[in-house]
């Protein structure tokens, strides 16, 4: 049986022209990903906090942890948040991930978008967290109250593959 | 990231349940080979990886996304794992 990596992961970024994407082992800081995107062109700032459950199922998950590819997970965060920013004419865009064990409750991804108008700010920001679920290399693995170990899989919310 | 591997090695990457699988993160095969005997190559290793992890992931060489399946066809232009690549098992992914 595996044991998941839990080697401590560097914090990395990418950024360029509006776009702002990390990946860091540390607890995330919804000021900090606010002020990135926050401008004097901007109506409105969208912020999506997602947070980890403690069931999956009606099964209790006592702890969770995330692996990434990092290098690649960067390029593909990147190349999501440039396309918004384009397509939605956004003033700014950042993506940031969390590794690791994250305690439940607290916070595994932040998206804050900034856009004139809140319309352009409401659509960029949703396209930004589904298009991250879909294709962004990280895991997430939970662990059950009873033993069991799940790598998750967001592609047909299943409950994933058993390996412990 | 990883270490670099030996010489006449490329590195695989195994994530999630690829990991589990092979309880490993990484190791160095040996290298060249043709992308379309990987998975026969990680069969040969792990019995079962094919159906269990395989069949439901994607790969990358070098940080790109490759088609094993359109490599295997016998159509394509041979698609070759060379010495110090890097190549990953990229099973479904699960962030947010």
């Amino acid at each position: 049986m595996a044991t998941p990596p839990t080697e401590p992961q560097e914090d990395s970024s990418l950024s360029q022209e509006g776009c702002y994407v990390a990946l860091t082992s540390s607890p995330l800081s919804i000021q900090s990903v606010t002020d990135r995107v926050r401008s004097p062109q901007a109506g409105a700032i969208v912020l999506f906090a997602g947070t980890t459950r403690d069931t999956f199922a009606s099964k209790r998950v006592t702890h969770l942890s995330y692996t990434a590819y990092t290098p690649l997970a960067l390029n593909t965060m990147l190349s999501i948040a440039t396309d918004l920013h384009t397509t939605h004419a956004l003033q700014g865009i950042a993506m940031v991930h969390r590794l690791g064990e994250v305690p439940v409750g607290e916070e595994s991804i932040l998206i804050a978008v900034s856009a004139a108008h809140r319309q352009a700010a409401w659509r960029a920001g949703e396209a930004a967290l589904e298009a991250c679920k879909e294709r962004v290399e990280v895991w997430k693995r939970e662990e059950f109250a009873d033993g069991e170990g799940v790598w998750r899989a967001n592609r047909d919310g299943a409950v994933g593959e058993r390996v412990g | 990231m990883s270490p670099k591997p030996p010489p006449g090695h490329f590195n695989i990457l195994y994530f999630a349940t690829a990991g589990s699988y092979t309880s490993k993160n990484v190791e160095a095969l040996p290298a060249p080979l043709p992308l379309k005997k990987l998975f026969d190559t990680l069969e040969e290793r792990y019995k079962g990886i094919q159906a269990s992890v395989l069949d439901h992931s994607l790969v990358t060489i070098n940080l790109v996304y490759v088609d094993v399946d359109y490599a295997g066809s016998g159509n394509a232009e041979e698609v070759v794992i060379e010495e110090g690549d890097e190549v990953a098992i990229i099973p479904p992914v699960s962030s947010g």
